[in-house]
């Protein structure tokens, strides 16, 4: 096969007309065969070409005298309800292919808002340049987003039991090293519903306790037992700031056109 | 596309079997439509359902096949009335229009997916690089809050960008047709300044439920200057 794409329309050349017409009856007709067996059901086609006086039959003159008469018989309605010619057909094709166009322009244009609006979220400078009916779109998206992060927030809260306090407690008095951090994921997942609150001193350890409970929440039990993030995490802290984990400051929102990157920091 | 190879007999399920004719029956009938626009044949196509319903193909229309057939006349009526040239003709250059125009319709489909598929691979690349752009469902409650955050100060600022543009614009709708952004342009059945989605809110789909992985551990190698992974 040759899979070209076809012109849909008459085609000029008489000779490829002709060859055409040759492969393409003998696929029909093996079509109907193959959808007559498959499914069991009667049908029939009749064939009038200008390359023959006689019209071309499937299955064969008595088949076709048997599927027209079981036509027949049917009430009219029944007949031509389901009776298209080439004008009701092409344009059934036409409705159908033109919803087809709508769903996949709409899909697109979501999937490029949607590049837009990360790209803006790192400080591209593509809002400054957009239309009132973009902005109206990437409005409409970016509350979708907000939306749909709110009820996912909503959702882990809910599966996360009441604060492990014991952890932020347990930390507070140990040395951070690795093995700790090792031993400390483990016990947090064996300790988790206990609380020990009395334990718990605010303050010089609030800071530290305030980013492990940050950890904490995070819904991925494996992070727990991985003494490298916690190292990693209360090392950083130690050479930044003392002070908290500010959630503005991880993602510098780069809105005043001097930051273009996410992860800038002074 | 299925592409399986199936043994030419009756199938045995019953809903598979609906399904195939349901599907062949409207293959079928294209390659009947195609034959006649091509090669400019007359054909009548009959198709018994296995609910016993009858569906029909014909060119220039059923009827007159059949009677031509059942009559044994093959030559078709003598062209006598004009009235009747005068409705072929006429027939004719619908049945070109409407090819004309599903084409056009069927180019622009095959356009969009492209682009669709491009997209989708510009997405899949880009979240490989930011873990930001990954599927809500996959990113941690911290991530997440985060994200919130980044998001809706974007809100206010596309909100500040908008009523600047509007308090600029004034009154005029004119300003309010602005291209729209990366090409995408012709929506004729958006108003301008509704917006795209505003309007079709329903069609959307819902792209957020990917396969990506991210790895939960890299949130904790945020900032701090330590760079992304």
């Amino acid at each position: 096969m040759t899979r070209k794409k076809i012109n849909l329309a008459y085609i000029a050349n008489d000779s490829a007309r002709k060859a055409t017409f040759k492969k393409r009856k003998k696929g029909l007709l093996k079509k109907m065969s193959e959808l007559s067996t498959l499914c069991a059901v009667q049908t029939c086609a009749i064939i009038y070409s200008p390359y023959d006086p006689e019209p071309e039959v499937w299955p064969s003159p008595l088949g076709v005298q048997s599927v027209i008469a079981r036509f027949k018989s049917m009430p009219e309605a029944e007949q031509s309800r389901k009776m298209v010619n080439q004008e009701s057909f092409l344009g059934q094709r036409i409705i159908k292919s033109e919803e087809q166009l709508k769903k996949q322009q709409i899909e697109n244009r979501e999937r490029e808002m949607t590049q837009v609006m990360y790209r803006s979220l790192v400080g591209d400078q593509g809002v400054q340049n957009m239309g009132v009916a973009d902005l109206n779109d990437l409005e409409w998206l970016v509350d979708k987003s907000v939306e749909e992060i709110d009820e996912r927030i909503k959702s882990l809260r809910e599966q996360i039991v009441p604060p492990p306090q014991v952890m932020t407690a347990g930390m507070s008095n140990s040395h951070v090293n690795s093995t700790d951090g090792g031993k400390y994921g483990t016990e947090a997942t064996k300790n988790r519903a206990e609380t020990e609150m009395d334990a718990y001193t605010p303050n010089q350890q609030s800071s530290m306790n305030q980013k492990v409970g940050f950890g904490l929440r995070n819904e991925d039990m494996a992070v727990y037992q991985n003494p490298q993030w916690l190292e990693e995490l209360l090392r950083s802290n130690d050479q930044n700031m003392g002070g908290q984990l500010g959630k503005n400051e991880d993602i510098p929102f780069a809105f005043n056109g001097n930051n273009s990157s996410l992860w800038s920091f002074p | 596309m299925g592409r399986q190879k199936i043994p030419i007999a009756k199938i045995p399920k019953k809903n598979h079997l609906q399904v195939t004719f349901s599907k062949r029956r409207s293959g079928l009938f294209k390659k009947a439509s195609e034959l006649c626009t091509l090669c400019g044949v007359e054909i009548a196509i009959l198709v018994f359902s296995p609910a016993e319903k009858v569906f029909s193909f014909g060119h220039p229309d059923v009827e007159s096949i059949l009677d031509r057939y059942l009559t044994r006349n093959h030559l078709p009526a003598p062209d006598q009335s004009g009235a009747q040239q005068l409705v072929d003709a006429h027939r004719n250059a619908n049945v070109r229009d409407l090819n004309a125009r599903l084409t056009q319709v069927l180019n622009q489909l095959e356009a969009e997916k492209k682009l669709g598929e491009s997209l989708h691979q510009m997405r899949k690349a880009s979240q490989k690089q930011f873990w930001w752009e990954a599927p809500i469902n996959e990113l941690g409650l911290h991530e997440l809050e985060q994200l919130k955050v980044s998001m809706e100060e974007l809100k206010k600022n596309v909100a500040k960008q908008t009523n600047k543009i509007s308090s600029i614009a004034g009154a005029s709708s004119t300003l309010y047709s602005s291209p729209a952004l990366y090409g995408v342009n012709q929506y004729d059945h958006i108003g301008g300044s509704a917006g795209f989605f505003e309007s079709k809110p329903t069609g959307f789909v819902n792209n957020i439920a990917s396969t990506s992985t991210m790895p939960n551990h890299h949130v904790y190698n945020l900032g701090y200057g330590h760079g992304l992974f």
